[in-house]
């Protein structure tokens, strides 16, 4: 040994996507195995705290949870409260309804989740009454919302027209100082300092942080005994095939590796969900022009998109952008639809949807046998 | 048809978001129409404003004869001034965001705080029924994915309209010929609830996205700009269709996606 620093050529390498190696710069030692199957991971080290300082200040993050989860505009909003905090700012993270999630990892130091406030009931006057229980119970310098449609907006609203205090609303660009909106809704900002109550709009904050929060749970408050002065008489039911596919929450779509639209279409009755098909589908007359997605058909933005031989050219891709879950069955595991789905099927169409319109019903009925049991 | 309750809609400035033209505000014009469909002419149409704004006349076009103009110059509280003229009108219709300004939709709930009334937004169908001695609203709620709920409450109420209620509006240049402005004299504008100050920005520009701030290394700062984030998809090559299928279950499962 001369004591030359050399090469090791059996250092530590990720495989990219492509199939490249990619050699891991600043770790030593062997190639080993567990470190070729790590490409997909993004960095598994516990990120450090925040802030390791005793809160003296508070930030407020408000959200409604889905099905036991946040969508990535509340997201957002709790991730903005966070990266504004300085070291002595605490963050508590409201969450309305069931959660199941961390919100740690959004930066909450603390948590509380009213599990009784669901989004799908309409009681804005509890609502309300809870947040301020806690706005007076943390003062908080500022209230981070995410402003849309399913209760967050209104109700962030509601506390507005209440505190009588400075706010601002479709916010579209945060930081330390100040917030922007689009003013006159066209393309010029207008800003202002940042306010007590900010409702910002999606797509706004990148909820990666390289931190976490303490996460402590806080247990909910005493729920007000409050007379409503609306009657909630309820959701309508709505069947799936009647809803427009631009507010459609479940989506089955299919592309020319579709065979049989009939069973697609039982599929998507046995999922409660939409049918979609890409333009070669729509143009071969399978469906008609309305059910298109993509950059000449329509934009949809589906919690869950599963397309079923579709390929993923760039056109259509264009069009699922804002879906959450997308799910793909196809029988070329070379298709570019497989990078963008979370989840690839390599079959074929028609052999796997008969699968599981079966598998699906069997799982409906053992639902349906426990809860009569229960 | 005259209605036994007394019912407004309140209509903004309009803009063009592109052209910045004059014109009816979009959302208000349904509001409107609502409002028609309800009261037929008993429907009163007020504007906070200047009484030459030119918007007004596209208004007319879509139906209203006569619009009452709430004297407001830039800097009054346009709240404190609506609500001192609303306070006796049981049904209060809105749009859910003004095209002019920063249009951030608090009118209806703060004109609601101010007359201590309920206030409901994002409605697609608005119905008043009788109900012993006072009127009822029903109201279709707007919500995303597709739901709809429906929502009882007593008069007196604010209701700001969805824009995607379902209404045809008829646009006709002769009653935009026949219509007039009456402007309400005022007693006493009072000084309302602070307001932001908006500055105007100059031009145009992409908007920053708020991140976190990261103490990195130079080494680490290297490798996230070198390694692109893959996202992480499974897939499913192995065993028969049946074990493929419930590989599919299971993440609709995981994610709750489904409820069952
Ligand atoms: C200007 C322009 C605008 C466009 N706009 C749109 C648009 O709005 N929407 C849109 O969708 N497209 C649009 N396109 C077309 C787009 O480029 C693609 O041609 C189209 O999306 C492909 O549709 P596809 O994936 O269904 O078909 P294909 O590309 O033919 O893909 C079929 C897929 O199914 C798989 N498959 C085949 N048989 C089976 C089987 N039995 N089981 C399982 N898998 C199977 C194949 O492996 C393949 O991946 C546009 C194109 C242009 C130029
Ligand atoms: N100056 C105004 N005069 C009358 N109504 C208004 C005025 N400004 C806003 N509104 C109403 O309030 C709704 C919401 O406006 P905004 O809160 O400004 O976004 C609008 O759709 C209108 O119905």
């Amino acid at each position: 040994m001369t004591g030359m620093k050399r090469v090791d050529p059996r250092r530590a390498y990720r495989m990219g996507s492509t199939g490249l190696r990619r050699i891991v710069l600043g770790e030593s030692g062997a190639g080993d195995a567990a470190l070729r199957f790590t490409s997909n991971q993004t960095d598994s080290r516990a990120k450090p705290l925040r802030s390791s300082v005793a809160a003296t200040r508070w930030h407020i993050a408000v959200a409604h949870a889905y099905r036991g989860r946040l969508d990535d505009h509340a997201r957002e909003a709790i991730a903005a409260a966070a990266i504004l905090a300085g070291p002595e700012v605490g963050v508590l993270a409201v969450i309305l309804g069931a959660y199941h999630e961390n919100a740690a990892e959004l930066g909450a130091d603390k948590i509380a989740i009213i599990e009784d406030l669901e989004a799908s009931r309409y009681e804005p006057q509890r609502e309300e009454a809870v947040v301020q229980s806690f706005v007076e119970h943390y003062a908080p310098e500022h209230i981070f919302m995410p402003d849309n449609l399913s209760g967050d907006g209104d109700l962030g609203r509601r506390l507005i027209a209440k505190q009588k205090g400075v706010a601002a609303t479709h916010v579209a660009e945060i930081d330390a100082a100040h917030v922007a909106t689009a003013w006159s809704s066209g393309p010029v900002l207008a800003s202002t300092p940042l306010p007590g109550i900010v409702l910002i709009d999606a797509g706004i904050v990148d909820t990666n942080l390289p931190f976490v929060g303490a996460g402590e749970t806080v247990t909910p408050p005493q729920l007000p005994e409050i007379a409503e002065r609306f009657r909630d008489l309820g959701l309508e039911p709505s069947a799936a095939e009647a809803i427009a596919l631009e507010e459609a929450d479940f989506i089955v779509s299919a592309g020319n590796g579709v065979s049989e639209v009939a069973t697609l279409e039982q599929l998507a009755r046995s999922l409660g969900a939409a049918v979609g098909a890409s333009r070669v589908a729509v143009d071969e007359g399978k469906f008609p022009r309305s059910k298109q997605i993509g950059a000449s058909g329509k934009t949809v933005s589906a919690t869950t998109y599963f397309a079923i031989g579709i390929s993923g050219a760039v056109q259509h891709l264009q069009g699922i952008k804002a879906c959450r879950h997308v799910i793909a069955i196809n029988r070329d595991a070379g298709a570019p639809i497989v990078k963008r789905a979370d989840l690839t099927i390599i079959a074929d169409a028609e052999e796997l949807m008969q699968a599981l319109i079966t598998r699906v019903a069997q799982a409906r009925e053992q639902t349906d046998a426990t809860e009569a049991n229960r | 048809m005259s209605a036994p309750f007394s019912i407004a809609v309140l209509v903004s400035a309009g803009r063009h978001p592109v052209s910045g033209v004059p014109r009816a505000c979009r959302g208000d014009a349904v509001a409107m129409a609502i409002g028609h469909s309800l009261a037929g002419s008993a429907l009163r149409v007020l504007h906070a404003g200047t009484e030459d704004e030119p918007s007004l006349k596209d208004y007319m076009a879509y139906g209203a004869k006569n619009i009452e103009v709430v004297p407001v110059r830039e800097g009054d509280d346009a709240i404190a001034a609506l609500a001192s003229v609303l306070r006796g009108v049981d049904v209060i219709l809105t749009g859910c965001k003004a095209e002019q300004g920063a249009g951030s939709g608090l009118l209806p709930y703060l004109l609601a705080e101010a007359l201590s009334r309920p206030v409901i937004a994002n409605a697609l169908e608005v119905k008043i029924e009788r109900k012993d001695s006072s009127f009822d609203a029903r109201i279709r709620q707007f919500l995303p994915k597709g739901q709809r709920r429906q929502i009882a409450c007593a008069t007196p109420l604010v209701i700001a309209v969805h824009p995607f209620a379902p209404v045809s509006l008829k646009y006709a240049y002769a009653r935009q010929i026949s219509g007039q402005i009456e402007v309400i004299p005022l007693t006493n504008p009072t000084c309302g609830a602070p307001q932001p100050d908006w500055v105007l920005e100059k031009a145009a520009r992409t908007r920053v996205r708020l991140k976190a701030q990261e103490k990195k290394s130079g080494h680490a700062r290297l490798l996230s700009a070198i390694v692109s984030e893959v996202k992480g998809g499974v897939v499913a090559f192995e065993g028969t269709t049946v074990d493929k299928a419930q590989v599919v279950l299971n993440y609709l499962r995981e994610h709750r996606l489904v409820d069952f």
